[in-house]
Order: structure tokens, then sequence, then C-alpha cells
């Protein structure tokens, strides 16, 4: 792997994404203080609203020039402002392995840049790999100190196993009740299909986004002539014969492939994004997740 | 279907291992290369569909395979050399000989029977594979060879949609020679082959595309062809033909001409006609007749007396052949006959008699003594038939001369065959022959003859005044000419030997001798019938420079004038009237008419069969049997398989 010739981030990408954060369209309680305005209200120096005086209620937040004036108790509450967990859930299968870049290279890349914007930010980055031991899931980082624990985290990953999407989401739903972002990078060829493993995600009160990544080869397969086909998880074989018909026929189902993941996602509130290794790294992140909103 | 086997056993062998290894090669190359891919999915997703029909499926896939399976069975099937029997033409060498007489031009097989037959031939250059020669012959009395042995098909069919319907007569004598030798020789488009004398050509196939209306041939020589008769001939044809058409002077009165006409039938039944006579262009008269089958119909016309007029008959037919119901005749002025007057003294009473006014009107007179016969002008001009009449007057030429002649009181020479008896004294005249044109209004009861040598005139000879001692005046005929010869003479220098030269009828008779052997009879019957085709000697243009012949259609033909011979004018090919034009003025006119009952005769022949030469020839269909092989067909098929395997190898395009 070129991870570690090459660092997944060159500095002048980390200056670049330093001035973004991480937007939610949600508002999560966090559980601890961070950049992130809480649904709750507390301790911070934004003021939010007034509410009555019921006993119990901390007298340090009385508005004494109110009740000077009506003679009536009101309770000051401010903003509170807590921490954003993200998470990056990598599908590490074979069939990640592919591409020049391959595509879990590229979503190394992904995952270091948000999980860089993330730490900057005070969020709580948290990287999990689908189909991997439970042991081997690593800590959440936090902090800008945890960058280089993150991007050490990261390029330890290789494909390895099968893409199994329904049971590694399930575990990781299970592992991981908070709330937060969830971004999923797979590719979703998951011959079981992608809707189960999604589901899990859909019934979760998350933002989730799910961005599927593939290789040139998979969107124009360079292939001529009658081949045996190898499936590179589960060693399964077709022979197919490529001719121009068949490959217009690929294309067609790869449309409706992708047609029916962006589908999927989008009625169930999930944000999709189809990036491919060819689109170069930094204007993904700049550019396109900008516009869609995950960054800004 | 039959085989032709063009292998040896063992070469079949070798070539039975073949399919196998075609076989077996494609399943080793089946052995698909292993393609490692990120996932299946998509791919297996792809090709569900096609699974389906998953025998069409391997199909499909194994189309390469099965293309070059089929093309070796095209292969092997060429090298089986398959043919079949086919009606199609056999023999390499082909001669089409197309009747284009007039009898051709008959409607009873639409549009005409030269259509027809041009149709046939058609269709057999059709049948006529690549590499085969064909040669195109028309004939109608005379053979015209179209289109030499060539293999350019299209050239041939140009050639025969040019062929024309002629008006001729119909004699397949010299196109059987014309293609019999053009057959035997070694013909320009396989000279490569045949050079060798080994190789001499094989028989040529002869079409003979004919209604059959042609005479049996017996001096053929047929060995290089091989003579094969298609008759063309319509259910129950009709044709009623003007045979024959004349105009003459009634008998009797000189000043009303008759017109002669001969109506035949040749149709099944009896048919009303109708006959318009035009004269000038102008419809004259016309006469209704009803023409029963087989029986000639004369009909005659009376005109009124006329210098010089145009006939033209048409009959009104409703018939199958058009071109013999029209007929033409012309009525010429006399034209002042040629007279030379050869005398062994000058003799004034004839002197006299021929420079009356009617006799300057009838004739152009010259005066010659006797020493003028042994000249060579005498010699030239008596051969080139300078003159209509030569009257020899007490004396006699050596060579007779190409011209009518009256001898006076002397004999043609010995070879013509007039004789003389010894010298009778006072012959009394007994008789003439008064219908006679020479003796016509001559009375000569009062005439006396001192002596005469009474004449036994040649065999067919005509005595026209006979006396005690015998025949004083006699008519014979000579080569198409007429010596007239009188066993006196008219006047003497030593005495008087009769007083015919003092009476009223001896002028008469000069100017009968005048009108009769001087060419007044020259009408349009003198010069008997002219046919199509025929050669026709121009009489009147002895001194003309330049000689032009205008036909039927005013379109103008040069004839070149030649020294001392009566030039021939050969382009009559059209029915119609001609007129000989000597230096721009009209000196003759001729008619050329069909009138030919073996031409107008449409109706079938009566026994099928021809003789040509030795051999009997019934009327049969043109092809024959033969083996058509078809290995090329397969072999450009196989071409196409070929190129059909290598354009989806290349493109991949399975569909």
């Amino acid at each position: 792997m070129a991870t570690a010739a090459q660092p997944l981030l060159s500095p002048e990408l980390l200056a670049r994404l330093e001035r973004l954060e991480l937007v939610s369209r949600k508002i999560f309680r966090g559980r601890m203080k961070g950049d992130r305005r809480s649904p709750r209200m507390g301790q911070s120096i934004e003021f939010a609203d007034f509410r009555p005086y019921v006993p119990g209620d901390d007298l340090r937040f009385l508005d004494w020039n109110l009740y000077a004036r009506l003679d009536r108790l009101f309770l000051k509450m401010f903003l509170e402002e807590e921490d954003l967990h993200l998470y990056l859930v990598i599908d590490a299968s074979r069939s990640m392995g592919f591409g020049t870049p391959t595509k879990l290279e590229y979503a190394k890349q992904l995952a270091a840049a948000l999980g860089f914007i993330g730490l900057i930010r005070s969020d709580r980055i948290k990287v999990e790999i689908l189909g991997a031991p439970p042991g081997s899931q690593a800590p959440a980082f936090r902090g800008r100190a945890s960058l280089w624990r993150l991007m050490e985290h990261l390029a330890t990953i290789e494909p390895t196993g099968e893409t199994d999407l329904a049971a590694g989401m399930k575990r990781f739903c299970l592992r991981n009740p908070g709330q937060g972002i969830v971004i999923l990078l797979s590719d979703l060829l998951d011959k079981q299909g992608f809707e189960e493993g999604l589901r899990y995600l859909a019934a979760r009160p998350v933002d989730a986004y799910v961005i599927q990544v593939l290789s040139a080869e998979e969107l124009d397969p360079p292939l001529v002539g009658d081949l045996l086909l190898v499936d590179s998880e589960d060693g399964d074989k077709a022979d197919v014969t490529v001719s121009a018909p068949l490959l217009k026929r690929y294309r067609k189902t790869l449309d409706t492939f992708l047609s029916s993941a962006r589908d999927y996602c989008v009625r169930r509130g999930m944000t999709y994004l189809l990036a491919t290794n060819q689109v170069p790294f930094d204007s993904l992140i700049t550019g396109y997740l900008r516009s869609r909103g995950l960054v800004r | 279907m039959q085989w032709t086997n063009l292998l040896s056993w063992w070469q079949w062998g070798v070539l039975a291992t073949v399919p196998p290894a075609i076989v077996l090669l494609y399943f080793l190359r089946l052995r698909r290369a292993p393609q490692e891919v990120p996932s299946t999915y998509l791919w297996l997703k792809s090709i569900e569909d096609l699974h389906v029909n998953s025998l069409w499926q391997r199909l499909r896939r194994s189309l390469l395979l099965f293309l070059q399976l089929l093309l070796l069975a095209l292969l092997i099937l060429a090298l089986l050399g398959p043919s079949w029997r086919a009606s199609a033409l056999s023999g390499g060498r082909y001669v089409f000989l197309i009747d284009t007489s007039a009898s051709m031009a008959a409607k009873d097989v639409a549009p005409t029977r030269l259509d027809e037959a041009k149709r046939r031939v058609a269709a057999l250059l059709e049948e006529m594979r690549s590499g085969d020669v064909a040669m195109l012959v028309s004939f109608s009395d005379q053979a015209r060879v179209e289109q030499p042995f060539t293999d350019n098909r299209h050239e041939l069919r140009r050639r025969l949609a040019a062929i024309e319907q002629t008006a001729h007569r119909t004699s397949i004598a010299e196109a059987l020679n014309v293609a019999a030798g053009l057959a035997g020789a070694n013909s320009p488009g396989t000279d490569a082959e045949t050079a060798a004398p080994a190789n001499r050509p094989a028989r040529a196939q002869m079409f003979i595309i004919s209604d059959g209306k042609f005479a049996d041939v017996t001096k053929a020589s047929l060995s290089a062809v091989e003579p094969i008769l298609q008759t063309i001939v319509g259910d129950g044809p009709r044709n009623v033909a003007i045979t024959q058409l004349d105009a003459r002077r009634k008998e009797g009165s000189l000043d009303v001409w008759q017109v002669f006409a001969r109506v035949e039938n040749f149709g099944p039944a009896a048919a009303p006609v109708q006959l318009d006579l035009y004269v000038d262009g102008n419809l004259a008269d016309a006469q209704q007749v009803s023409v029963t089958p087989d029986k000639p119909t004369g009909v005659v016309f009376d005109l009124p007396d006329t210098e010089k007029a145009s006939l033209e008959l048409r009959a009104i037919t409703g018939d199958h052949l058009d071109i013999d119901d029209r007929a033409w005749a012309v009525i010429d002025p006399p034209r002042r006959a040629k007279v030379v007057v050869v005398s062994r003294t000058p003799n004034e009473p004839l002197e006299f008699a021929l420079s009356t006014e009617s006799g300057q009107l009838l004739a152009d007179t010259t005066y010659q003594s006797a020493a003028w016969l042994d000249t060579r002008e005498y010699a030239s001009q008596a051969a080139a038939g300078e003159f209509d009449l030569c009257i020899f007057d007490r004396c006699q030429p050596r060579e007779m001369p190409q011209a009518n002649t009256l001898f006076l009181g002397a004999i043609p020479p010995e070879s013509t065959g007039w004789k003389s008896e010894p010298l009778a004294d006072v012959p009394q005249i007994i008789d003439t022959d008064r219908a006679h044109p020479l003796m016509q209004l001559l009375e000569l009861g009062d005439v006396l003859v001192r002596e005469a040598t009474p004449l036994v005139p040649p065999p067919g000879g005509t005595v026209l005044m006979h006396s005690s001692a015998g025949p004083l005046l006699a008519v014979a005929p000579r080569q198409g000419y007429e010596d007239a010869v009188l066993a006196f003479p008219i006047f003497d220098d030593d005495e008087v030997p009769t007083n015919w030269p003092l009476r009223l009828s001896f002028p008469l008779f000069t100017l009968n001798a005048l009108e009769y052997l001087g060419g007044r009879g020259l009408d349009v019957t003198s010069r008997g019938a002219i046919g199509p085709g025929d050669n026709v000697t121009l009489e009147q243009v002895r001194t003309a420079r330049q000689i032009e012949v205008k036909d039927p259609q005013a379109r103008l033909v040069r004839v070149e004038p030649k020294e001392a011979v009566r030039p021939i004018f050969d382009g009559t090919d059209r029915l119609g009237i001609y007129e000989v034009l000597a230096d721009g003025k009209v000196a003759e006119r001729f008619t050329v008419n069909l009138f030919d009952p073996a031409e107008s005769d449409i109706r079938p022949r009566v026994e099928a069969a021809v003789k040509l030469g030795q051999a009997e020839i019934q009327p049969g269909e043109a092809t024959r049997p033969s083996r058509r092989h078809v290995w090329k067909f397969i072999l450009l098929g196989t071409l196409g398989v070929l190129l059909a395997e290598w354009y989806i190898y290349h493109r991949r395009v399975y569909w």
C-alpha cells in the first residue's frame, strides 16, 4: 500500500482543511463540552431564553432585574455547547483493494481528511472498520493532538475479507448507540444487497452520509474477449464473453445499481455521494463535499 | 443434383480431420483467461437475463465456431462439385440466324414475328454462361453478320436490338454459308485456345429463328455447325396481298391507261378487300372485292390518258402483314428514243419519214454510213447500249448492238440465227399481223415489191408480213432486245425496189417502228418487277456526270457513273417509287414492290421439317439438358462467411 510511503494528507491540504468544519443538519446531544451547540440549555455565555422559575432551579440563573421590575421570578437560559460524534465507517473488504489508487486508499484519505476536520473542531472521531474483528477497533479520537494517532490507525487498514454490509452495520449500530454523524465509505458491492445494511443506519437517529467509492475500472471496464471473471472476495467465477453489447448491458446495470442506491438513501434521509478514484481527492473534499453540505 | 468427386480417398481423409481439429481448437481456446475483478456482482446481474435462454446463449457464444464449421462445410460442398441438370444452352459457341425477311413483319405473333424472334434470342443470350461466345447473323435474301463471335453479352444484346425488319425475300443459303464459314474458322474470341489444330473448335450450335418460309437448301456444308430450327408462326395467320400491279395503255385505245392489279388471299377464309388507287397521292378510284383463298383475283382500274403519274394501290385488309398491302407503279412520258440509221447509201425516203413532226417527237435520229460500222466508235457505243434502235439499211454489222434493231434489205449476222431464202421475184403480200404494234393501222394492199429474199426467223420469231414467196417482215427477240427484219430494201440508188415509200403506210410503219422498237413501249411493265434488294441497271443516265437516286423516303443516294457500263443501283431496300436524278433532273423512275407470293404466304409450312444440306431438321426447343456447376457460387458464399467471421471476430458484435 502506498500509505507507508506517502502520507494520507499533505500539509498543504491540511492547511486548507483547517478552515473547514463538519456540519450536521441535526443538533445532537454530546457527552462532553465541545464547540457545538447543544439542544440542552447550558452554561455558555450565549443567552437563549427566559422561563418561569420552578422550585429546584439553580438560583444562580434567576434574573433579578426582572424580579425587581415585575415581582415575578424568571430564569435565564443559556445555550449549551457540546462536542459532535463523527463515525467514519470504512468498508475494508477485498473488493476495495482495486483501482489506482485503490478504492480503500481513496476512502482512507477521505476519512483522514474528514477526521482531521473533526479533530480540530474538538469533535469526537470514531473509525469503524467493517468486517474487522471486534478487538481491532480503535478507540475514539479527540482533539488536534490525536490527529497522528488517527492517521496511523487509518494506515494500518488493509483490505481483507468479504463485504457483509448487513452484519457489519448491525454490529456498528449495536456498539455505538449514540447520536452524531455517520459517514459510510464503501463500494456497496454486496451480493446480498446494500439495502439490509443501510436499513440499520436509517433506523438510527444519526446524520448519515453514504459515500460510494468506485474505481474507474468498475465504471468502464477495460475488459474484452472470453474471460473467466473471478470475484476477489468469494472467488466466485463467471464465464463472460465481453462484447460491445455486453458492456452496454453492464453499464445499464451499473446505472441501475447506482441510481437504486441513491434513491434508497435519499428516501431515508441519508445523503448519498458517488466518488470515483479518478476525482482528485482534494477537490472532492473542498468542492464536492462542501457543495453537498457535509463541510463548510 | 449430381456430384463430381474431385479428390482421392486419402485427400478426403485429410479433409475429414479438419472439422474435429477446428472443434478441438475451439475448446482449447475456450479456456478463458481468468481475470480478477472487485466483484462479479454487477457482471452476474448483467448476464443474468442473458442466461434465460441458455441454449441460444451458448449458440451465440459459439458463433465463431459455427461460422468456421460452416465455412468448412461449404468448402467440402464445393469440392464435391455439385451440379444439376439445367435446361441451359450447352456447347459454348452459338450462331443465331435471325430471319428479317418481309414475312417476319407479320403480326400474328404480337407484336411481330421479328420481335418475338429477338425476344427468344435475347432469352437464349441470357442463358449463356461466361466464356460462351455467340454470333448474330440476320438474313433475308442476303446474310448480314450483325455481330461476329464474342462473349460480350452486352454488345450482343445491343446488336440484337439494332436488327431491323427488311422488306426482302427469304433465302437462307447465303446465311448458312456465312454462319458455317465463320463457325468453322477460329473465332477471334477463342483463338488462344483454338489456335492449335488439335483443338479444333467444337461444333457451334446454330439457331435458325425464322417463320420457316424458306426453301430447302441442298448445297450447304453444315459440318461446323449443329442447326436448331425454331419457327415462329402464330395461330391462324391471315394475309391478303397485292401480288402484281401494272399500268398499260388499253389495247386498241391508246389514250386510256389500264391499271391491272392482282390480289391474293393467303388466309383460311374469303376476305373482303377494299382497294384504293391513288394517283399522285390523290384517291382516284376504289374497288371492293372479295378474295377467296389461293385464288388470285384480278382487278382493273381505268385511268384517263396521262403523260406522267405515280400510282399507289392500297389494300385495306385488316390482315396480319401490312408490308404487302401497298404497291406502286409509275407512268412516265415517252422519252425520245435514240436512233441511228446506218445506210449503205443515203436513203431519202427513210430520212424523209423519220424527219416528220411525229418522228422528231419520238426519236432523236443520227445518220451514219456503212463504213462507220467498222469504226471503234460503233463498237464501243453499240456495246454500251448507247442507242435504243439501230436501223441497218442494206448493211450488216459484224457485232449486234445492245439495242433493238431494224434491218431493211439485209439480215442480221448469222450468229443471231436469221436466215434468208433465195431471191424471189415479185412476192405478193398476202397477210399482215395487224395486232402487232409494228403493223398497227398499216394498209399494205397496194404495196408492190420487186424482189425479196424471204426470211427464216430464228426460234421465237414472229412473222408479221406473209407473202406468196414467204415471210417478208419478222421480229425475233434477242437477249432482251428485238430485231425486226424487212426482207426487201426500201430504196436503192440504181432501181426502185418497191413502191412502199410512196404509200401512206410507210411513214406509219416508220413511226410504229420508232414507237415500238424505239422504246415507246417502255412503260412500267418493261423493266419487269423489281423486288426489294434487287439490283437496278440505270438506263437513262448515259452521259450524266452526277447520278443520284432518291428513295421513297426522299433520301438521296449517289451512284458513281462508269465508263461504257450502265451504272447499277443496289439500294432498293424500301418499297415504293424511286427517282433517278441525272445531273439533278429526273431521268427515270422505277418502283420496288414485294410482289412475292412466297413472302406474303405467312401460313406455316406444310411439312415442318426443313432440309438443310444432308440433314433434315425438325423445329425444336433451343435448350437441351446440360449440367450446371455451382462450385463457383459456393466458393463465393464461403468467402462471404469468411468475411463475416472476420468482422465478428474483430468487431465483437455478436448482437
